[in-house]
């Protein structure tokens, strides 16, 4: 693994059970330190299933993940949940924040599990929400704007300062003017924290803003015929 | 302020207020039963052996020991088949009592049994063992128609010395029972609470008793008197009792042999009344075990409505779960979000439950010291209850393990989808 890099993936694939051949596979990807990579692909490329095994949610049936230097698939339980926490932030097309909650419940949530001293929090939570643009940080979630909840889930997202932020499908919902906005606060975000960014999206009118663009048929073809 | 385990799972409790609150409920409700029935137990028990006093036998003709005790110690019926004076004379005269007092039964007022008894009857029987009646008020009877109330009696009609009231001949709520206003009785006295049924009862002269008896038989036989009757016009007939409270004092040694003898004649019912109450609760005792029993089921399947109600919100839940597994917390960590999320609903509903426990005894309790007379104090030690809080959270937490599996097993992958 070279020095200053978030996130290695070396020549991994994935089959799901039944499945003739590889779901996903991945010949190389390295992605630095803060560097913004967006990967694109159509629908059923498996872009989700590359963020669920680089985050450690799924596990390859071959190959490695490194994020910060850890193999994440190395660490089992409790110890990939804790390391997830603390070195990865994400980010979903549906946002997926704790309803019931409040704005700043939500942040404070992801900051549980944070190495971070537990009297820091609240004050980083508020800080983060309102550079965010979070109006209202004690309101439940469900009585905020999706444009409120997308800086919600975003915030959540870096609140631990994680090394790598993975971002599903962050635009899907909204047309192309409220898209590049939010790529624009989330990038802002990351850069903000110095967290690298792996996004994966279908919208190729995006692939501008980003450090690095890469097709999932072109890192499928670079692993070669497995 | 931090975020803490604790207020996911206040918040999830909340956010499902309907159905925790249900649960909560049915926790309570089982354990203030199971509460009431324990605690019940050993002092109904008290309550009852209180009432037998020093009484070391009861001679009637009650068709058995046991209705015997409950009709002359605890007023639940008047005796059917009543003694002629002349026999009570030959039995006390027969045995070596320390005392053998008559008790006649059969007037009442509002409710109340009014008792004919000697004066000696305050001297000799003590209604709790070691204890003899005392008089909060007034005086004992010195002359027919006076009244001395017990404790109870005095607090429910209200009388106070000095009234005069007219009773009833026949027992409270018989369909015999007829007023008897040509005989007017004043109250003369009020004794001290004594925690037995005796302190519902209201007590007389043996007299007054036969006398109003006498008034009806002249009645039914015709004769009219052209002034008020009195003692003096008593005949043989008339005097009639219906018990005898007897004790032999301190010579125990033949309490046996005695017992035997007046219980080998088919005219005497005798009873040992501490026996017979002891006999009473073993039988009562039965059904008790059964009580608590159907409590403890009842709590059980309050258990089971616990797993169902967080059985059910998992299905709601997955997504909360999976985004926590996200953020970091380990499969064991949502585990014991649910599992603490079980113990405190049994937390909260064995607390409620003993606090309903607890009022619930209250009530009963008043309730027995109305109708029955008997001060029954249903109460734990602090350890008993915080015990039964303990118990219930231990079940409640059992009841959680299924609904925290499925927390564990739960796939975040799958749960976090998007939906539609």
């Amino acid at each position: 693994m070279m020095a200053g890099t978030a996130l290695s993936i070396e020549n991994l694939m994935y089959q799901y059970p039944g499945a003739h051949g590889p779901s996903v596979r991945v010949g190389s990807l390295v992605v630095g330190e803060g560097e913004h990579v967006v990967l694109t692909g159509s629908s059923g490329s498996g872009k989700s299933t590359i963020l669920n095994l680089v985050s450690g949610l799924m596990d390859p049936t071959r190959g490695r993940v490194l994020v910060h230097g850890t193999d994440i698939h190395a660490l089992k339980g409790a110890k990939r949940d804790r390391f997830r926490g603390r070195t990865i932030g994400m980010v979903f097309q549906t946002h997926n924040l704790l309803s019931g909650f409040s704005a700043m419940d939500n942040v404070l949530a992801a900051l549980m599990f944070s190495a971070q001293p537990r009297r820091e929090h609240d004050a980083h939570a508020r800080e983060l929400l309102e550079r965010l643009g979070i109006e209202r940080p004690g309101a439940r979630v469900e009585a905020l704007s999706i444009g409120q909840q997308q800086r919600v889930a975003v915030a959540r997202a870096v609140a631990c300062r994680p090394a790598l932020v993975l971002a599903d499908e962050p635009t899907a919902a909204l047309d192309p003017e409220h898209a590049r906005g939010a790529v624009e606060m989330l990038e802002g975000a990351c850069r903000a924290v110095g967290a690298a960014l792996v996004c994966v999206t279908h919208d190729l009118s995006l692939v501008d803003r980003f450090d690095r663009h890469r097709e999932l048929s072109e890192l499928s073809n670079e692993a070669g015929v497995s | 302020m931090a975020l803490r385990d604790w207020d996911i799972v206040t918040r999830s409790v909340k956010a499902r207020m309907f159905s925790s609150v249900t649960t909560i409920v049915t926790v309570a409700i089982a354990l203030a039963l199971v509460t009431l029935l324990v605690s019940m137990k050993s002092s109904a028990r008290d309550a009852f052996s209180r009432g037998t006093g020093n009484a070391q036998m009861l001679i009637s003709r009650d068709p058995s020991a046991l209705t015997s005790v409950l009709n002359s110690l605890f007023y639940t019926d008047v005796p059917t088949n009543p003694i002629p004076w002349s026999d009570y004379e030959a039995l006390s005269g027969s045995y070596p009592f320390a005392f053998a007092e008559p008790t006649a039964m059969g007037d009442s007022y509002k409710g109340h049994y009014v008792v004919g008894v000697r004066q000696t009857y305050f001297v000799n029987f003590f209604p709790i063992a070691g204890q003899p009646f005392g008089l909060d008020e007034g005086r004992v009877f010195s002359d027919d128609f006076e009244l001395v109330l017990g404790s109870e009696a005095q607090r429910m009609t209200g009388l106070r010395i000095g009234d005069e009231i007219s009773i009833m001949h026949g027992a409270p709520r018989s369909k015999g029972a007829h007023a008897h206003g040509e005989f007017v009785y004043e109250v003369v006295g009020v004794l001290e609470p004594t925690g037995s049924a005796h302190d519902r009862a209201m007590f007389s002269s043996l007299e007054s008793a036969w006398v109003l008896h006498a008034f009806d038989r002249l009645l039914d036989e015709g004769v009219t008197l052209d002034r008020p009757m009195t003692r003096l016009d008593l005949e043989a007939q008339d005097k009639q009792i219906t018990g005898v409270v007897a004790s032999l004092g301190a010579r125990t040694a033949a309490l046996n042999q005695i017992l035997a003898r007046i219980g080998r004649d088919p005219n005497w019912t005798v009873a040992q009344p501490a026996d017979t109450v002891r006999k009473l609760f073993s039988i009562v005792g039965s059904v008790d075990q059964i009580l608590i029993a159907m409590g403890i089921a009842v709590l059980l399947s309050s258990g089971v409505s616990i797993m169902v109600a967080l059985y059910n919100s998992m299905e709601q839940r997955r997504r909360q779960i999976a985004i926590l597994r996200v953020l970091g917390a380990s499969r064991w960590r949502v585990f014991n979000l649910v599992l603490t999320e079980s113990a405190l609903i049994g937390l909260v509903g064995g607390a409620l439950g003993v606090v309903f426990g607890i009022v619930g005894g209250r009530v009963v309790s008043g309730v027995l010291e109305a109708r029955l007379g008997l001060v029954v104090e249903p109460a734990l030690p602090l350890p008993g209850y915080l015990g039964m809080i303990l118990v219930t959270i231990v079940l409640s937490m059992m009841a959680g393990i299924i609904p925290a599996c499925v927390a564990y097993r739960t796939s975040v992958v799958r749960a976090l989808r998007p939906m539609g």
